[in-house]
């Protein structure tokens, strides 16, 4: 695209107006850098929560993201605008993911170790009373406990849960994104719930009868 | 009916779509009035209920990815350009690559055709000539010479040759 395009001062730039994805979109198609650049600020937070929640790897969170724009923009002027420009943004970064995991052959991190006792209380006390966690450094705490347990479930039920719960894609969009049927994404979405839940409690009796054995060990 | 999968307590096929609507805010009219009837009377889909509002509160103490700031879309620029420079150079060296490889295969051709010639200049084909031939090398490269004759055998032929001197020499 021609860099001399990026000289002009566009509506956007100036604060005059808010332009909508679709003239930035057409912008770019005509080779304007800078509404290309407009495109990924608005984007990018959603990129990267999507990408975050797909690979569960921090590290590899910010290449990948930005492998997803170069992509957008090297296929951007074949985009015809039938679907929004978020749709076949997550699309591609979807499949970016796919990709990525599959050259990588990266196997899901399985922490098989059982919760301590303060743990299970801990989220206890976030399960019974909707209390969420104040200081950083639980909430950091909370957020590993949770990494392991969702670690157990199968990667479309932790990716549906992730991207719902914690990344905030609706349900729509969940199934735009996957190429699911809007009632499949329901269905699926419940029974992981039902899943992560029954592994939250699996983990709580496991706690409890490790708590009973080392208390019959210290009275003998 | 409610199903077993191993996981517990699930909700009945056909109202899990519904449940997860209501856990969302999203059901209303005759579908929320469904919904209610059955689970007021389907313990299985009250438990599945509960615990999937379990799962929503602790799912939801998780802090969702942070925006990765104003330099992302810097960078972002930066590795477009860089790709677009790797890309057109690429394009101008695919231009020629196949002039460059036709000139190298000709060079090649020409090289073994050379060596070919010359080694058999050199040994095959000196061992091709029979045994005892000797070569005589020529004094001068005369074309427009007579051939040169060999010695007279008889008096005719001594006769013929004196003849065909004169003839020359007029």
């Amino acid at each position: 695209m021609a860099a001399s395009a990026t000289a002009l001062t566009l509506p956007f730039q100036s604060g005059e107006r808010k332009v909508d994805d679709r003239e930035l979109v057409r912008l770019s198609q005509n080779g304007t850098e800078a509404a290309f650049e407009e495109l990924v600020r608005r984007h990018q937070q959603r990129v990267f929560a999507l990408v975050a929640g797909i690979l569960h790897r921090p590290d590899d969170v910010e290449d990948v993201a930005q492998q997803v724009f170069l992509k957008a923009y090297l296929g951007i002027k074949r985009f015809d605008q039938r679907a929004a420009f978020s749709t076949w943004l997550y699309k591609i970064a979807v499949n970016e993911c796919w990709d990525y995991l599959r050259k990588k052959k990266v196997r899901p991190l399985v922490y098989e170790a059982d919760l301590s006792e303060e743990q299970v209380s801990r989220l206890d006390g976030i399960v019974s009373t909707n209390r969420p966690p104040e200081s950083a450094s639980v909430r950091t705490e909370t957020r590993e406990i949770l990494d392991r347990m969702l670690s157990t479930l199968p990667e479309q039920d932790k990716q549906l849960l992730v991207l719902k719960e914690i990344e905030g894609f609706s349900v729509q969009e969940l199934a735009e994104i996957l190429d699911l049927n809007v009632n499949t994404v329901k269905v699926r979405l419940f029974r992981a719930r039902g899943r992560i839940m029954e592994t939250y409690r699996r983990r709580q009796n496991s706690a409890a009868k490790g708590h009973a054995t080392s208390a019959a060990n210290r009275k003998e | 009916m409610p199903r077993d999968t191993g996981f517990g307590s699930v909700a009945c096929e056909g109202y899990e779509a519904l449940l997860e609507d209501y856990l969302n805010g999203e059901l209303s009219g005759a579908d929320a009035r469904v919904a209610s009837e059955h689970w007021q009377n389907c313990a299985a889909c009250r438990d599945a209920l509960q615990n999937a509002a379990a799962s929503l509160r602790l799912l939801r103490t998780a802090e969702p990815s942070a925006d990765p700031g104003p330099g992302f879309a810097h960078m972002v620029m930066a590795r477009i350009r860089t790709a677009e420079t790797e890309y057109d150079n690429a394009g101008h060296a695919n231009f020629w690559q196949p002039f460059v490889s036709l000139g190298w295969r000709f060079v090649a051709s020409a090289t073994f055709a050379v060596g070919l010639l010359v080694s058999y200049n050199a040994g095959l084909g000196h061992r091709l000539q029979p045994a005892g031939t000797q070569v005589r090398p020529i004094q001068s490269l005369d074309l427009f010479a007579p051939e040169p004759a060999g010695a007279p055998a008889n008096r005719s032929e001594v006769l013929m040759m004196v003849a065909d001197n004169s003839h020359a020499k007029f």
